[in-house]
């Protein structure tokens, strides 16, 4: 089986001047069936990414293949791929049912059974009643909604979704994205989703792609990402991160041992031109590390600088005795009253497993 | 003591300045239907309401040879000139890759602009020179071309406020171009279309110097027929078709806006 979607150093640059290089070279392989995200902050590319797989923009080097075939030649209306657009567009002229039944109607299917196809369609996105409507007689949940019908209706191979979420609140979004993940599975359509939300995109994918300034960054499991981003960007855009520089102490076949500045070891993998004294760049994720009155061997001493309320969490900036700082991210009391204060002497226990490498 | 709240956006005297404009503006239509109403000849008398007026006009044969002219022309230039202009618009529009859109829009809507009696004496210099002759033709052709831009502003307004993602959308869902034209953009055009049409058909029917200059002996149209009727003393029966002139602009104009408003 090939894969859905397959692009080799895909290039695209908006004519104009200056030209706009939105696509650098990106190469990536979507599996069948596959919960694919494209991830990264507004501008790196990702709505073009998405284009030049529908079809609506040509694409300036580079090869992709759906399902084994070149579709750079074909029109937008020859792909067996369907978007849901940002801002909904759904048709405001037609009813609900006919704009869910457009793409079925366009490839042929008699009105009857189009009309039939589109009400299940409502139905499994949970509109059944409103069919009569007009897209302006509904909320932005609801457009949003059908507009995910009217895509998934024509059963096309390749679902692409374009910040199909960002225009709802927050509750809306949370069960859209259940409501997503639950449409996927049952239609078996590879969807690739894209979104500025890492929330949204560690919740509800298979494997992630973080892409910046027109390149893709890493492409990996949401598990890999957080805990094993590839470089700085990549873990500075997934959560929060508190970064280091440590120095490479020894250089062994398969890995390196590196000396932290907290004056512990480390044992990681071998960054590209290691070599002994070198300085490389470590981070440690803010729930990784605790906070504690006990001056053990090994903890770190500091003082609470400032401490930032989350609800659920609260975070501590502390400043270590030895010099820099560090982020605590810890669950409060549970009467709610944070861990320590500002001006607070507090240590810090740093697990040198939470310790991660950075590539590059 | 009474404290006087005077508004002070309110200036003295504007309003009547105003009121006398609306006087001056609409008095004299006022008379002129009124007067088509008159039981007498004369236009200026009042002796009583009729409306054989109306009557004797309709059954003046060349009155209804100049108003049959003026319809067919009026027609055939409204399709004529809203198509082109729908045309001009969608290309200016979607076209990637024409440059310098709003030098081509301001050529489009420059006729608007230009003294009539120029366009006019070019017109008529240019059938003659390529030996036009077609009667009622040359009149259409030249009211197509001058109709064009009346048709085209209200399409180019349409057609800005368009999402044009939703073409994109009807092609993603398997509509070729011309299923795209037929099932999304016209349909949403259609207020501006239509809006656009009837102002070209009131443009059209009401032209005068144009008219005269390219029109052919045979080719009369109301209006210039009126004009040679007043040449000759007022009639009420001058005022009887006048007033179904108005009435027809009045509905065109009304219903173009009505519809052009319509979301
Ligand atoms: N039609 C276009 N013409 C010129 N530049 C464009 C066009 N579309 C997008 N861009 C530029 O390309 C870059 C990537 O845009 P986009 O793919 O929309 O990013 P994202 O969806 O990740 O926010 C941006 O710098 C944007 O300004
Ligand atoms: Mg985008």
């Amino acid at each position: 089986m090939s894969a859905a979607i397959r692009a080799e150093r895909l290039r695209k640059v908006y004519p104009g001047s200056p030209p706009v290089a939105a696509l650098k070279s990106a190469s990536l392989e979507i599996a069948d069936n596959e919960f694919f995200t494209l991830l990264g902050p507004s501008g790196c590319g990702k709505t073009t990414l998405l284009r030049l797989v529908a079809g609506f923009e040509s694409i300036t080097g580079g090869t992709l293949h759906l399902f084994g075939e070149d579709i750079a030649h074909l029109p937008p209306e020859k792909r067996p791929v369907n978007t849901v657009f940002q801002h909904y567009s759904l048709f405001p002229h037609m009813t609900i049912l006919d704009n869910v039944a457009f793409g079925l109607r366009r490839l042929g299917k008699p009105r009857q059974e189009a009309a039939g196809k589109a009400q299940e369609m409502l139905d499994l996105v949970q509109l059944r009643d409103y069919g009569a409507r007009l897209p302006n007689q509904l909320s932005g949940g609801q457009q949003q909604r059908v507009a995910l019908a009217r895509a998934l209706a024509p059963r096309p191979r390749v679902l692409l979704l374009d910040e199909p979420l960002s225009a709802l609140d927050l509750k809306l979004r949370q069960s859209m994205r259940l409501e997503l993940k639950r449409l996927q599975r049952e239609t078996g359509i590879t969807f690739v989703f894209v979104t500025h939300d890492q929330d949204e995109a560690l919740a509800m994918s298979d494997r992630i792609a973080v892409m910046s300034a027109g390149e893709i960054q890493q492409i990996a499991t949401p598990g890999e990402i957080y805990e094993y981003p590839a470089n700085r960007f990549v873990a500075e855009f997934i959560g929060d991160a508190n970064f280091y520089q440590a120095r490479v102490e020894q250089v062994r076949d398969n890995g390196a041992t590196y000396l932290t500045p907290f004056g512990t070891r480390l044992a990681g993998p071998l960054v590209e031109g290691a070599e002994p004294g070198r300085s490389v760049t470590v981070f440690v994720r803010p729930e990784k590390v605790t906070l504690t009155a006990a001056a053990t061997e090994g903890n770190l001493p500091g003082r609470v600088r400032d401490v930032i309320y989350l609800g659920d969490t609260t975070d501590y900036r502390i400043t270590l005795e030895q010099g820099g700082d560090i982020t605590v991210r810890a669950e409060n009391h549970k009467d709610g009253r944070p861990l320590a204060n500002p001006g607070d002497d507090v240590f810090v226990e740093l697990d040198p497993s939470a310790l991660r490498v950075l590539k590059e | 003591m009474k404290q006087a709240t005077r508004d002070i956006r309110i200036l003295p005297g504007f309003n009547w300045v105003t009121l006398a404009f609306f006087l001056y503006l609409y008095l004299p239509l006022i008379i002129l239907v009124v007067f088509s109403f008159n039981a007498s000849r004369s236009a200026t008398v009042w002796e009583g309401f009729s409306v054989d007026w109306y009557f004797k006009a309709f059954a003046n044969d060349d009155i209804r040879r100049a108003a049959a002219n003026s319809l067919i022309i009026a027609t055939v230039s409204m399709v004529a000139s809203t198509c082109i202009a729908t045309m001009a618009a969608l290309a200016l529009a979607r076209n990637r890759r024409i440059r310098r859109k709003p030098v081509f829009s301001g050529l489009i809507m420059l006729p608007l602009m230009m003294p009539e009696i120029v366009t006019a004496v070019a017109t008529l210099t240019f059938f003659a020179a390529i030996g036009l002759s077609l009667g009622l033709g040359n009149i259409i052709i030249a009211h197509t071309v001058f109709c064009i831009p009346f048709a085209y502003l209200p399409i180019r307004a349409r057609l800005q406020g368009m999402d044009e993602s939703l073409e994109t959308a009807a092609q993603d869902l398997y509509a070729g171009r011309w299923d795209t034209l037929r099932l999304i953009t016209l349909p949403l055009l259609a207020p501006g279309i239509l809006s656009g049409a009837m102002l070209a058909f009131i443009i059209s029917i009401d032209d005068f110097i144009i008219t005269l200059m390219v029109a052919e002996a045979g080719s009369t149209t109301l209006p210039i027929y009126i004009y040679s009727l007043v040449r000759l003393g007022i009639t009420p029966e001058i005022n009887a078709v006048s007033t179904v002139l108005l009435i027809i602009s009045i509905l065109f104009v009304g219903l173009s806006y009505r519809i052009g408003k319509k979301r």
